[in-house]
């Protein structure tokens, strides 16, 4: 039943099997490797969610990294020195990111690590990169950093490359509460992300005159929407805002759309990529808007080049999205800020990272702030087509800033 | 009033889709006492059945009936290579049960992918009266999953092979003495149970993510519906446990978070499982 | 009163594997002298994945009662050492920790146990009460974000031990590690030794046959209450040792794949055999880490074909297995 997967999925494993093979066998032969120090290769450790409840981002993920890493070694490498990916599986599960993050640290004694996907994860990596001294380039649009989840966040050797709540969301309300009023519903997983999220949305809404007329919290796997949709129909709301996550996004928006609700509610949502749109279908997902700093038909100069590059390594119909670029975006601006500073070490790519701005991102020009390690991002807003029959027609675009500069992250002293 | 009438509409629409959801299970451990923790697979790989069906061009019917039978199909080869050596001991059938999870969850990954999977929903729409609404899909499911229970419910009671089946759950011994053969009859009962739980999964798949874990939604709830319910009673049981599972976590939505919702109903299972044990305990 | 059959053999592998085991540790205490590195980081933790796993073996192998949420204590131990240094109190946060964290797992499954067995719910009606007690956990530390960092996990700092004037950084790996062996091998010699007494008989003959166990006049609800709670503490104290070690725990610890992954590392090690259950939760934890870097689908699939093969043909597991090779030919098959 092997034909089933499409050729990108099976292209892509097999590179990225072929990344954790080379990663291995360099290590068993490590003695041999160290002949000149200007040969050895910097090494980095990948942690992707290859198996378990997040895989669908975890394609995009590892992809978006090793493209980027494929396309620093073909110009020669860092300080003349190539790339090598450490690919570990986190399984999406906190509990496997300390084991592999050690591993990569301790044994495979990477330079520095890439990845981890949701906050729980990069949350389970923090302790690993502040006791081992490595620094973390983490991908996810997140809830932004708050003092209490230290060391996961407000960390200086974590640095954020995906965007945060006020990049993501703020930049729209007027448009869309000048469209479809002023009324919001918000409905999302019971969780730290979607809770935060909505807290921002709520004080940015007051200051615009809105208001919040609904606020549900659905443990994740849940299968019936019923009640929630019952809830939103009398709540009279104009806008449902919506932060579930996973297969629960999938399972509400069916049954939001089976209810005929679609046509009395617009839904805007600050999850749903390219990845999530295309498993929810043209039916359910259509006039729904969407918030991000990218997305695949963004008309950037930079975007047609990269996905080019992207689809040439992936196949034809591999997705990329948010995520998947921030992961691009990371490994190209450590290799920047490690030639910047001539050397390879934790201090010189923290310190080359910083305020370090990238022109070649597929979003065009983005650059990391100092302060707090928050990447400065532009942000969009779309709205899915009806019968749209691909990614390429998936997403019309509404609005955008080229840049969008977050609040100041709420650690205990900035800069951290 | 309004809102009465609309969390009583929502009620019965959860409470049917779980109890076509714990169908197979009510058949399975309700009829043969086998704990079958692979139920929840078993609805996966109808989804999963369905999806793959429909994306090659079969018309959904077609397809949810080919789910059935394939996870029937699946059901036979489980019992009779593996599950019928075990009817005597409970937990051995508990574990291998769960084994089956454990590796049919693994192949469903590497033939049917990791990605997103969705079936359109057939019947889109919905009839909308006053403020509450009944969406057309769901509501079609409703209506066989209550017509599965009933006839269900007319074969164990009103025909001969049905008397036989209920003979056996109470008295295996005294059944075979009776000329019943109890081998093919405990066979037949597990491949319907399986085959129940194919077709829930497979109706269920328009409304749900595809995914390879959708049945694990379902199991946990599934055992508390028949539990609660009472363990053999499929025609009642099964209705009454879901709307005690289902409807009341509608019910304490209306008070508190989901969370606290779905927490407060495990434990009024567990209640029930403590204070009315009906074919809980052993004869003591 | 007349012990059932199944004890012979017990009695016949108490001494090798008093054997192995004094071996085994002889060798895990001289580890760090020889190795360094991730080895000596990870083994603590895979030690105390396999405390988890004996919790298990003395509730299923030894009293017949299986349960599916021995994650569910193991996680709440962890939030117990990410939460005690909040507590304003004068002892040190670390032993509190392993105080309270003994103390949640013993009340709770006490409470749940006695709560269940004293009605007769038996068997496998247990286990869906477990699955569902691991659910609820799992949901709760979740939901109760101020307190849990719910989804996001929560990070537990780890301890600086003092005793008298000497004090201990465990945030070295060799502090750590010889803080973690001993406390393993003392749960475990705890553990052997209440398996090999009275109360340990009486457990035996209640997974035998419970019913004439209670016809000679014991209150096995009560024996089976003792059990869980006994099991329910250990693995506790195993979850609060993992979180320091980890220095991080989040929901998905307490969750049901992790709770029946540890029914599937002690039906491999061995259900009967304590020493099985642990070396099995060591041995899988120990592929799993290094084999899904290579092949991340095939392994898990590999690990639910041997789980089902164990449980049709070898219901000993690995520990069985080889104590029958280690004894008289042939053994007649078991009835369970």
């Amino acid at each position: 039943m092997k034909h089933l997967q499409s050729p990108a999925n099976k292209f892509s494993r097999r590179a990225v099997l072929r990344y954790a093979a080379a990663g291995s066998l360099a290590s068993l032969a490590a003695p041999a490797i160290v002949r000149a120090a200007g040969e050895r290769p910097i090494k980095v450790g990948l942690i992707s969610p290859l198996t378990g409840a997040w895989t669908v981002y975890g394609k995009a993920h590892s992809a978006g990294f090793l493209l980027a890493v494929d396309e620093i070694n073909a110009a020669g490498g860092v300080l003349g020195r190539k790339i090598e990916v450490v690919v570990a599986d986190s399984k999406t599960e906190p509990r496997i990111v300390v084991e592999q993050a050690n591993r990569l640290v301790r044994e495979e004694r990477v330079d520095f690590l890439a990845g981890t996907f949701s906050s729980a994860e990069r949350n389970a990596a923090g302790p690993v990169v502040t006791a081992a001294k490595k620094v973390l380039l983490y991908p996810t649009f997140y809830e932004g950093q708050e003092q209490k989840y230290y060391p996961g966040v407000c960390n200086p050797d974590i640095f954020m490359f995906g965007p945060e709540p006020t990049q993501q969301v703020w930049p729209h309300m007027e448009y869309m509460m000048k469209n479809f009023g002023k009324k919001f519903f918000m409905i999302g997983s019971d969780y730290v992300w979607p809770r935060v999220t909505n807290e921002f949305t709520k004080e940015k809404l007051k200051e615009l005159g809105g208001s919040v007329v609904g606020e549900l919290y659905i443990p994740f796997n849940t299968p019936q929407y019923d009640s929630a949709l019952r809830q939103i129909r009398e709540s009279k709301a104009n806008i449902i805002f919506h932060t579930l996550t996973g297969s629960d996004t999938v399972n509400f928006r069916k049954q939001f759309v089976a209810a005929g609700m679609n046509k009395d509610f617009t839904l805007w949502t600050v999850d749903d990529e390219e990845v999530v749109t295309s498993g929810l279908g043209p039916e359910v997902s259509a006039g729904a808007y969407v918030s991000f700093d990218y997305f695949m038909t963004i008309k950037n100069p930079n975007n047609g080049p990269f996905l080019e590059r992207f689809r040439a390594k992936f196949g034809k119909d591999a997705l990329m999205n948010t995520v998947g670029v921030a992961m691009y975006n990371a490994a190209h601006m450590a290799a920047l800020a490690l030639t910047k500073a001539g050397k390879v070490s934790t201090e010189a790519l923290r310190d080359g990272l910083r305020d370090l701005a990238f022109d070649k991102a597929p979003q065009g020009t983005v650059t990391m702030r100092g302060r707090d390690n928050q990447m400065v991002l532009p942000s969009y807003l779309m709205r899915v087509r009806s019968g749209w029959t691909g990614v390429n027609d998936m997403f019309e675009e509404i609005q955008h800033f080229d840049s969008v500069t977050p609040v100041d992250a709420r650690c205990k002293k900035l800069p951290l | 009033m309004q809102t009465a009438l609309s969390v009583l509409v929502d009620s019965m629409l959860i409470t049917f889709v779980f109890a076509l959801a714990a169908l197979g299970l009510a058949i399975i451990f309700g009829l043969m006492g086998v704990i079958n923790m692979g139920h929840g697979a078993m609805l996966t790989l109808g989804a999963y059945f369905t999806w793959f069906a429909t994306t090659k061009g079969v018309p959904f019917v077609a397809a949810v009936l080919l789910a059935a039978a394939g996870v029937g199909l699946i059901g036979l080869l489980l019992e009779h290579f593996i599950i019928r050596h075990f009817y005597d001991r409970p937990f051995e059938t508990l574990l291998l049960t769960w084994g089956f999870f454990l590796i049919s969850t693994e192949l469903i990954k590497i033939a049917f992918g990791t990605d997103l999977r969705t079936v359109t929903n057939p019947l889109p729409g919905a009839a909308h009266f006053g403020s509450f609404v009944l969406p057309a899909y769901q509501s079609v499911v409703a209506l066989i999953s209550l017509a599965l229970i009933v006839g269900l419910g007319v074969m164990l009671y009103r025909t001969g092979l049905g008397i036989k089946i209920r003979a056996l759950v109470q008295n295996a011994e005294v059944a075979s003495l009776l000329g019943l053969n109890v081998a093919r009859a405990y066979k037949l009962v597990f491949v319907a149970g399986s085959a129940a739980a194919g077709l829930a999964g497979a109706l269920i798949s328009p409304m749900l993510s595809v995914d390879p874990y959708i049945g694990n939604i379902f199991l946990v709830r599934s055992f508390f519906v028949v539990i609660v319910g009472g363990i053999g009673q499929v025609l009642g049981g099964t209705l009454v446990g879901s709307f005690l599972i289902g409807g009341s976590e509608t019910f304490f939505a209306l008070f508190s978070g989901q969370v606290v919702a779905q927490t407060i109903v495990f434990m009024l299972a567990i209640l029930v499982l403590r204070f009315r044990p009906a074919g809980v305990l052993r004869a003591q | 009163m007349k012990y059932p059959p199944a004890l012979s053999r017990l009695s016949f592998s108490w001494y090798s594997e008093n054997a192995v085991a004094t071996v085994i540790f002889a060798v895990l205490a001289l580890l760090p002298a020889f190795l360094s590195g991730y080895v000596i980081y990870i083994v603590p933790q895979y030690l105390l994945y396999g405390v988890l796993a004996m919790s298990l073996a003395l509730l299923w192998g030894v009293a017949g009662i299986l349960s599916f949420g021995q994650a569910a204590f193991f996680a709440l131990g962890a939030y117990a050492m990410g939460l005690a240094p909040h507590w304003t109190s004068s002892v040190d946060p670390f032993y509190l920790a392993l105080l309270v964290s003994l103390l949640i797992g013993a009340v709770l499954a006490g409470v749940v146990g006695y709560f269940l067995f004293s009605a007769g719910v038996r068997d496998v009606y247990f286990v869906l009460v477990t699955l569902a007690l691991s659910i609820m956990t799992e949901q709760i530390t979740v939901s109760q974000s101020d307190i849990t960092g719910g989804y996001n996990g929560m990070f537990i700092p780890r301890a600086q031990l003092s005793f008298g004037g000497v004090s201990l950084d465990l945030s070295a790996d060799v502090p750590m590690y010889y803080t973690i062996l001993p406390i393993v091998i003392g749960i475990y010699v705890l553990l052997r030794l209440v398996v090999a007494s009275r109360f340990g008989k009486v457990l035996v003959g209640i997974r035998e046959n419970e019913d004439r166990v209670l016809s000679l006049g014991f209150r096995t609800s009560l024996y089976k209450t003792a059990a869980f709670a006994l099991s329910g503490a250990v693995a506790g104290l195993a979850g609060a040792l993992y979180g320091t070690h980890a220095s991080f725990v989040s929901p998905s610890l307490a969750g049901v794949l992790f709770s029946t992954q540890v029914v599937v590392w002690v039906a491999i090690g061995g259900r009967e055999s304590l020493l099985g259950a642990l070396l099995g939760a060591v041995g899988v934890a120990a592929l799993s880490n290094y084999l899904t870097a290579i092949t991340p689908e095939y392994w898990q699939l590999v690990v639910g074909i041997v789980f089902v093969i164990v449980i049709m043909a070898f219901r000993g597991g690995v520990a069985g297995a080889l104590i029958r090779l280690g004894s008289r030919p042939p053994m007649e098959p078991e009835r369970g």
